[in-house]
Parts: C-alpha cells; sequence; structure tokens
C-alpha cells in the first residue's frame, strides 16, 4: 500500500513554476495597488488617503508642491482604493519593491505634475556575496496571525521549491545566516525576539515581512504591540504584503541575497520543459521501473 | 470547594441561569467591560436554544468564580482579571494569564483602554506550579519554536519518556485587538478581524460581519451568502487538508504532506483564479461580498475541489490504512468525551471526542440554511480520531461545495450597510477549528466593544488532558492532531 502511495506522488506530474513566472507576476493575488502617477489629481489624492485604512496612502506639501504618497510596507492590499478610483489604482501584477529598503517602499508622486519623485536614498540592500547560492533562513513569528506564515510554509511546497536555490528552513537561529521575521513585535514577544537575534552568527542578515514587520500594519497603534520589527532588530530588507505571496517572498529574498531568479542557468527552467518533463514522468517511466509486487 | 459553596458565591442572576436546568449550559464565553468605576461581565451560555442566552453582571472588586462548577471558565476568568482588575474568588488558579511575568495585572483606565507599562519586556521564568519528586525532569519549549509556527511556551514535567504535567504559557502574540477594535468604524474594520487568525480570515471575517448585520438588521443577499459559504468551506478544505499532511509528517510518513501541500496550493491557486485573491481577504464585507465570479469561473472552482478532493479521499486512506501510521496514532492522545465536556471544548477536536456540536447544523447561518453539511462525529478522542474527522469532514466540504456551484442563487452580491448602527449582539460561525464568536457593542456606527472568542482560546486548555500520560515524543503529533491558533488565542 505504502508503495502505491509512494508510486502516485513520482507520478505525479511536475508542479514546479518556472522562475522567470514567478518573478514576472509575483504580485498576483496580492491585492497590492499600482497607482498611475499621471491621473492623480488634488481631489483624488485626498480621497484616497482618506479611505485608506492604514495611512498607506497620503498626502502633503513642501517647497516642491503637492504630493502623494504610497507606502507599500503600511499597505494591507484591502483593495478599497482600487475600487474607489479604478481610473488611477489598478491591482498590481508586478512589484519590484520586495526585499529593499524600508525607504524603497515608499512611492512619492508630484500631485501637480504626475511624475515619480524618487527616494532620497536608493542605496541597495546589503550586499553578501560570500554567502554564495545556499543560505540558512530560521523563520521567526514576532506575533504574527499565522498569514504570512502559512505563505512562508507553502515555499516549500511542490510549486515554489525555495530549495532549488539551495536555500532552506533551519530550525535553531544558531545556524541561520538570515532571519526572516513576520508580525507586529508584541511587547510580549520583544525580548525573546532580541535573544533570538542575539543568537544568529554574523552576518545577522534581517528580513522582515508583510505588512505588520514592515510597519507594525493595522495593529501598529496597539498599545500591546512595540511596531515593525526594526523597532526592536536591526533590518536588512522588507518584503511588504498582506501576506506577501509566495512569489513575493521568493523575489524578495533573492533580491536579498543579490541573486536574479531566472538568471542562472541551475534554476532555469522553461515552461516547455516542465510541460515536456511532466508528460514522461506521467506516462509510466517510473512505473515500468517499480515493481508493485514488492511493497 | 465545594459545589454548594461556589454556588453560594456567584451572584445571584449567575446562579439562576447555572440552576436552571438539571444539567448545566454549555460555557460559551465569560468577557468584561467596564463602566465607569464598574465592570460589566457578560456570561454566555449555550442551552440548545436558536440563541445563546446571555446573563450579564456588573460589579465592582469581586465576584465569585464559576470554575470550580465550569473548568472551561478558568482562562475566560483570568483574562478578564488581567485586563480589569476584577479579582474571582475562589478561583483556584488566579495567576496572571495574558503576561504571566508580570505580578500585577496591567494598568487599566476608568474607559476600558489599556495602558502598558513601559518596560514591557517579555520574559519566560515567572512561576509555573511547580512539579517536584525523584526523578522529575522540567523541560521548557518555547516560546521561540523549531519549524515555522507561532510562538508559545509548554513547560513539561517529564518522569522518564513519560509526560506526568503540562503547563501552557501563551499569549506571545497578544496585540490588544479588542481594545484596538474599540471607538473604530465598524463597518471599515473587517481587516483588523481578518487579522486575528490569518489562516481562517474568512471566517473570522464572516463572524464579523453577521455580527453587525444582525445589529444593523440586514440580511445580505442569498448570491453573497453562498459566496461566503463557498470560501467557508473552501477554507476548511484547505486547511483540514494541510493539517492532516502535517500530521503525518509528524509521524515520519512523508509522502503524505508532500502531497497534501501540493493539493492545498491547488486550492489556494483555484481561489486565485476565482476570486482574485488566495486566502479571501477584503472580500466579506459588512451587507455582502466585494466579487461575483462568473459562470465559468465557478465552473472551473467546481473542477478544482472535485479534483482535490477525489485525490485527497483517496491518499488520506491510503495513509491511515498504513500500519507504521495506525501505531503512531491509534490511541495517542486520547482526549476523554469528559474531558472535552469539562473544557467546553468545540469543532473537529470536540466532535472527535463524542460531542455532536457544528454550528452549521444546530444553529444554521447564511448558506447553511440553504444547504446543510453533513455533521461528522467519532467519539474515540485520539490523534487517529481527530484524523479521521479531518477527512470526513473535507469529504463534506466537497459536497456542499459541488452542490452550492451547481445551484447557484440570482441576484446581487452586496446590499447597501446603514451608517450609525447601534445595538449590540454577537454572531458565531463554524470556522474550520469549530465555534467563533464575535460579541459587539456598537454606539452611532462604532465599536464600543468587541469580544472575539475564537476556538482556539477555547481548545488550548484542553490539550494538556490529552498529553498528560502519554510520552513527550508523541507531544508534537497530538499537538497537531490539535492544530490550534496561537494569535486567534491569543489576539
Ligand atoms: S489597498 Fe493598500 S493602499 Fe489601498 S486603501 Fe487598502 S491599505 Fe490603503
Amino acid at each position: 500500500m505504502m508503495g502505491d502511495l509512494l508510486l502516485r506522488t513520482l507520478r505525479s506530474p511536475s508542479r514546479l513554476v518556472p522562475l522567470d513566472a514567478l518573478r514576472c507576476t509575483n504580485a498576483g493575488g496580492s491585492r497590492m495597488p499600482q497607482v498611475l502617477g499621471g491621473r492623480l489629481n488634488a481631489d483624488l489624492a485626498d480621497r484616497l488617503a482618506a479611505i485608506c485604512p492604514t495611512e498607506a496612502m497620503r498626502r502633503g506639501s513642501d517647497s516642491g508642491g503637492r504630493w502623494f504618497e504610497l507606502d507599500y510596507g503600511e499597505c494591507i492590499g484591502c483593495g478599497r482604493c482600487a475600487a474607489a478610483a479604478p481610473e488611477a489604482v489598478l491591482p498590481a501584477v508586478h512589484l519590484e519593491a520586495c526585499g529593499v529598503r524600508r525607504e524603497a517602499l515608499v512611492h512619492r508622486w508630484s500631485v501637480d505634475t504626475g511624475k515619480e519623485i524618487p527616494p532620497q536614498t536608493a542605496e541597495p540592500p546589503r550586499l553578501d556575496r560570500w554567502l554564495g547560492r545556499a543560505v540558512n533562513i530560521r523563520q521567526l513569528d514576532a506575533g504574527s496571525c499565522n498569514g504570512c506564515e502559512a505563505e512562508i510554509a507553502a515555499l516549500t511546497n511542490p510549486y515554489y521549491d525555495l530549495e532549488r536555490w539551495g536555500a532552506h528552513f533551519v530550525a535553531s537561529p544558531k545556524h541561520a545566516d538570515l532571519l526572516l521575521v513576520t508580525g507586529p513585535v508584541t511587547r510580549n514577544m520583544a525580548e525573546a525576539v532580541r535573544q533570538t537575534y542575539a543568537a544568529l552568527p554574523a552576518p545577522k542578515l534581517v528580513v522582515a515581512v508583510g505588512a505588520c514587520g514592515c510597519s507594525g500594519g493595522v495593529f501598529d497603534a496597539s498599545p500591546a504591540v512595540a511596531g515593525g520589527v526594526d523597532q526592536v532588530i536591526p533590518v536588512d530588507a522588507y518584503i511588504p504584503g498582506c501576506p506577501p505571496t509566495p512569489a513575493m517572498l521568493l523575489t524578495g529574498l533573492a533580491a536579498v541575497l543579490q541573486r536574479r531568479l531566472g538568471r542562472r542557468g541551475a534554476g532555469r527552467v522553461s515552461a516547455e520543459a516542465v510541460k515536456a518533463r511532466s508528460a514522461t514522468a506521467g506516462a509510466g517511466s517510473v512505473a515500468s521501473r517499480a515493481n508493485p509486487q514488492s511493497s | 470547594m465545594t459545589r454548594d459553596a461556589a454556588l453560594a458565591g456567584l451572584p445571584l442572576t449567575l446562579r439562576r441561569t447555572w440552576e436552571k436546568d438539571a444539567q448545566p449550559p454549555r460555557l460559551v464565553s465569560i468577557f468584561g467591560r467596564s463602566v465607569g468605576r464598574e465592570t460589566e461581565v457578560h456570561y454566555l451560555f449555550d442551552r440548545g436554544a436558536a440563541d445563546y442566552e446571555e446573563t450579564t453582571v456588573v460589579v465592582g472588586g469581586e465576584i465569585g468564580s464559576l470554575v470550580p462548577l465550569a473548568p472551561a471558565a478558568s482562562w475566560q476568568e483570568r483574562e478578564i482579571h488581567d485586563r480589569f482588575g476584577l479579582i474571582f474568588a475562589g478561583h483556584p488558579d488566579p495567576r496572571p494569564l495574558l503576561r504571566p511575568w508580570q505580578p500585577a495585572p496591567p494598568v487599566s483606565a476608568p474607559n476600558g483602554t489599556r495602558r502598558w507599562p513601559p518596560d514591557a519586556a517579555a520574559g519566560i521564568g515567572a512561576e509555573f506550579i511547580p512539579v517536584t519528586g525523584n526523578g522529575v525532569t522540567e523541560v521548557a519549549v518555547g516560546p521561540v519554536h523549531a519549524g515555522i509556527i507561532e510562538p508559545g511556551h509548554f513547560r513539561f514535567s517529564t518522569m522518564g519518556d513519560r509526560v506526568i504535567f503540562l503547563e501552557l504559557r501563551h499569549f506571545y502574540t497578544h496585540k490588544g485587538t479588542e481594545d484596538l477594535l474599540a471607538g473604530m468604524d465598524a463597518a471599515g474594520a473587517t481587516p483588523i478581524a481578518e487579522s486575528v487568525s490569518g489562516d481562517n480570515c474568512l471566517a473570522h471575517a464572516v463572524a464579523y460581519c453577521q455580527a453587525l448585520e444582525r445589529i444593523a438588521g440586514v440580511e445580505p443577499p442569498p448570491r453573497a451568502q453562498a459566496l461566503r459559504g463557498v470560501g467557508m468551506e473552501l477554507e476548511r478544505l484547505a486547511n483540514h487538508i494541510g493539517d492532516f499532511g502535517a500530521l503525518c509528517g509528524d509521524v515520519g510518513f512523508a509522502p503524505m504532506p508532500a502531497l497534501a501541500s501540493r493539493l492545498k496550493e491547488d486550492l489556494l491557486l483555484a481561489s486565485l483564479a476565482f476570486c482574485g485573491t488566495r486566502y479571501w481577504r477584503g472580500i466579506a464585507v459588512p451587507g455582502g461580498v466585494t466579487m461575483d465570479p462568473g459562470e465559468q469561473a465557478r465552473a472551473a472552482l467546481a473542477r478544482a475541489v472535485a479534483a482535490a478532493g477525489r485525490e485527497f479521499a483517496e491518499l488520506g486512506g491510503r495513509a491511515l490504512r498504513n500500519p507504521s501510521v495506525q501505531a503512531r496514532f491509534d490511541g495517542a492522545g486520547v482526549l476523554t468525551p469528559q474531558a472535552a465536556r469539562d473544557f467546553a471544548a468545540v469543532g473537529p477536536v470536540a466532535r472527535a471526542s463524542g460531542a455532536p456540536l457544528d454550528l452549521r447544523r444546530d444553529r444554521p447561518y447564511g448558506a447553511y440554511r440553504r444547504r446543510s453539511v453533513a455533521a461528522a462525529r467519532l467519539a474515540a478522542g485520539d490523534v487517529m480520531a481527530r484524523a479521521q474527522i479531518r477527512m470526513l469532514e473535507a469529504a463534506a466540504a466537497v459536497e456542499f461545495l459541488r452542490a452550492t456551484l451547481a445551484d447557484w442563487p440570482p441576484g446581487n452580491v452586496r446590499d447597501r450597510f446603514p451608517a450609525g448602527a447601534e445595538g449590540r449582539g454577537w454572531a458565531a460561525v463554524e470556522s474550520p477549528r469549530g465555534e467563533l464568536v464575535y460579541w459587539l457593542l456598537l454606539q452611532q456606527g462604532r465599536i464600543v466593544r468587541c469580544h472575539i472568542r475564537s476556538p482556539s482560546f477555547q481548545n488550548w486548555p484542553a490539550l494538556p488532558p490529552a498529553v498528560i500520560g502519554g510520552i513527550i515524543a508523541d507531544f508534537p503529533m497530538i499537538n497537531k492532531s490539535f492544530n490550534l491558533s496561537y494569535s486567534g488565542c491569543d489576539r
């Protein structure tokens, strides 16, 4: 019986998503908004800022005139902006702002000209070339709702298979190169988070995940919450989303590790190759080798 | 404390409620609310009628504890003590619950808002119940665990391999959610409800919306009800499949978690194609839902569900017939029907221990008024029963989804939700983990008090009785067979 099950596992067609596809549509299903700057005007900026429940959308003015901002680090993808102003806000399909510094999550437009104002600091996340290909990741829940954990756990399923880059999850911070932290840091977890960070060996890379990890999210105002991860330990890069899709997590991690998804031979699989391989696997190449009687 | 002494200590109204029938009612929840200098304590009971029975007592300072009569009241009373400073006389274990390392309850402002002390650093080490004796070893686990899981602390006392005592210390993910909701515009607060427990966010959103709709006297259109029902059964199916796979993974039956994680992802991708989100966030809103997929999308979803359901039924059945799985699941982690009743356990955990408790059948709401779901119930109360219950319920969910998607109600999906709703009310849904209750008090459309009673809060205290007496190596498996949410419990 066990043999049947094993056989079934081996015979089912490959579900591995090609890496290029992951990268191009990483934000599909994340409900993160994409703002068409050219469509902005003062009235619309006011309206959007008023309906956004987390103040991810905000407006103001300075010497350069009136501006409008979208902070992906605070956005929970509630979809209200896209529903209220479909002419200027669309659901994002691709999101570049994954695995970047905090400032790079904030996009700013001039309301007067509709042009995007580039962020002040465009410094890329820390380089750690010596990490090579393999990376040990320790996931730490600092108080999340478990939504981000569900998506992080999905990274190990046969669709995303994080291990194809030699990246894998380890059980102790002492074995980890990178700490993947979710959730607003609750007051009750703050000390445990500090101690986990202390146990991490160099280079102590930290990636904050999700709206809560980036900014405290919807819980930021609660007195029982210390805030985003960077309120408690230093953070190298941020992956927004509520929760981020597995594809956003993958592109974010790749950005931190300076690895271009789909640009290296070993990890690159075309859609055709996947199809061809599944066809052979499904057609019994495995079955012919196995002996059902022996199980 | 004797039963009579405990009864004598209760406020009169509560005592009358408790003694009304020969069989005491099932305790649903106890929660507090600040009213001036006093605390209003609400007791929700289930007596089998269409509505829960609510008893309200206003007290200052001290009130008799219900714990000697109903052990399920323990955490509820401790939470009220921590939040409102109320003393429960006769509570056998009145230690702080929300912040156990802090002896005094946190400062409570008269209007009920919480102020946490600035030095709110967490730590473990505050008193646990001491277990002493020759050969007793204490094993401390958490709050940071080894896998991709939420934080919580388990303190085992063992004698050799045998667990002789287990104490849970949770609330590490306590986010003050109920206080955060107070003062918010009720119609716009669904995203907070969705972030109480992320893997069953739709159940939370629907429970919250139903409570609001009940207060405002709004009935969402039938098509919206059908969509909510489809979403909630998909959520149950995905969770049950994932849990079942992980459970088999915990006993080293490796093919099953690999398959289950694939089937779960199949369903999440089917959701994505159906309604644009993997977990149905942002879909349920007061008055209805925010999307209306067409016929083709429904047919595609029905196909995906049927395929996943078929494969899960076949492979799950084989896993449970496997001798090495049976050797671990059978007879392990037994929660007796009596213990399940004492702790007022809910959901699949209760149904695997003989309790016929399922809100979809007992108090049908939304789509379950049009179409019932086959109720599962087993008596053994062991890990095997909890695994089997998940398979039975997955099959029932598949059948519900097939029938609902095939018989689609006409009409719109969202009615206007009136501004400025006032009043109080509750709603309960059967989430994948069981009975989930939202209780709301509104004034001019704003939330005055929102109480969230998650199934995990109710079921966590029922875990130690299933673990004690077994070997410590079985703990991960037993814990997984309950699969409770930390965030849903801690809020
Ligand atoms: S989708 Fe994001 S930016 Fe838009 S209203 Fe919601 S939280 Fe704000």
